[in-house]
């Protein structure tokens, strides 16, 4: 069997994406025996001119993690689409927008004055800020635009398939490996390397009686190990958020942020955990709802964490 | 007029990098510019979260 060509791409990221594809480990080399690694920045010697030299289709599977902040991304994004038969995104960025989308409640110049003249270490009495374009004696060098808004991958090319996760966990990327080498993949549109259930159906916590009194941040408590974190007043995303990621999170006593999304059919995580949490206030009147939601201290970046390119309410940019 | 060679990206790190270097005539290096074509912005989109999120926000500046 002739091997297939692979891609790993980062676009606006951290790089944690491509650290969860190396902590498969020793499996990496089973990668190897079965794939050509054509492009991948952390890892291997891949150019952009030397994707762009190929003919369309030439990449079998492109794993793209990280979110569009930028004309470059957006730029890499479809050269890999058009040199790709089966595009993925993966991992929280892509798929939704991930940490870089909570920029997007922030104003674009806004980011810019606050990273370029404003922070205590830096020295720009000029603002300077960077162009797209700019003299110098040898030439033009140019630079990618920055965008007014983050974008998830499917928001600028077609996406196959979706993998959930901030970052996705090695022992899934593995599944989702097998299943592209050996063809078993689902009809495209899929979420893959994921349940298709809530966290909560993997959590092995006692779940009781959810009525909540007040919420607390996860300083203000130390929770008992044993029992729902939601139902001892901490915001966990579980009940709204796929499972397979081992839940690590609660697994540490911490609450679920959300990273593996919204479950199938929803398309608004945050609006579905606002519905969520409505359900299990322990409230009897207006002023009571005030005042238990006041202990919440980020709504809008807890609830969309990891979701801002695709939540309805669009944030400061739109 | 010189020669321009551009490595882009630059590979095996964190992060996006490009290089730019201008070769003189004689194809001695005449200039070179490293160029960072990203910005993501936690300086600004950090304000307004909790204190104590900040470690399981920040930690995604670099996951390598």
């Amino acid at each position: 069997m002739a091997k297939l060509n692979l891609a790993l791409y980062w676009a606006s990221s951290c790089g944690g994406c491509d650290v969860a594809v190396l902590d498969v480990n020793e499996k990496i080399l089973d990668i190897a025996a079965v794939a050509d690694i054509v492009l991948w920045p952390v890892a291997v010697d891949g150019k952009y001119a030397d994707i762009e030299a190929m003919e369309p289709g030439t990449i079998d599977v492109c794993l793209f993690n990280g979110a569009v902040r930028n004309s470059e991304n957006e730029h890499i994004a479809m050269l890999l689409r058009e040199k790709s038969k089966v595009m993925v995104a993966f991992g929280s960025c892509a798929v939704s927008g991930g940490i870089p989308a909570l920029a997007n409640f922030k104003e674009r110049d806004e980011v810019l004055k606050r990273v370029f003249m404003e922070t205590p270490s830096t020295v720009n009495p000029e603002g300077v800020l960077p162009l797209t374009r700019c003299e110098v004696p040898e030439g033009t060098l140019s630079l990618p635009e920055f965008y007014k808004y983050v974008h998830c991958l499917d928001q600028v090319v077609e996406v196959d398939y979706y993998v959930p996760g901030c970052p996705p966990t090695p022992q899934r990327i593995w599944d989702v490996v097998q299943a592209i080498v050996s063809g078993n993949l689902p009809p495209r549109g899929a979420t893959v390397g994921a349940t298709e259930k809530s966290l909560c159906d993997e959590c092995k916590r006692i779940k009781q009686n959810k009525k909540v009194k007040r919420f607390y941040r996860v300083h203000e408590i130390i929770p008992d190990p044993e029992r729902c974190l939601l139902e001892q007043g901490l915001l966990c995303m579980g009940p709204v958020t796929r499972g397979g990621c081992g839940a690590q999170c609660i697994s540490a006593n911490m609450p679920c942020r959300g990273c593996y999304g919204p479950l199938p059919g929803v398309i608004d995580q945050g609006a579905k955990y606002i519905s969520s949490i409505g359900s299990i206030m322990d409230v009897q009147s207006p002023e009571e709802v005030e005042s238990l939601l006041e202990t919440i201290a980020d709504p809008a970046g807890t609830f969309y964490r990891f979701g801002m390119s695709t939540a309805l309410l669009r944030g400061a940019n739109r | 007029m010189g020669r321009r060679i551009t490595i882009d990206p630059i590979t095996r790190l964190e992060g996006h990098g490009k290089i730019e270097i201008f070769l003189d005539d004689a194809g001695a290096v005449e200039n070179v510019y490293f160029q960072i074509p990203e910005l993501r912005g936690f300086e600004k989109f950090c304000e307004g979260r909790p204190v104590e999120e900040l470690p399981r926000i920040v930690s995604r500046i670099c996951g390598v």
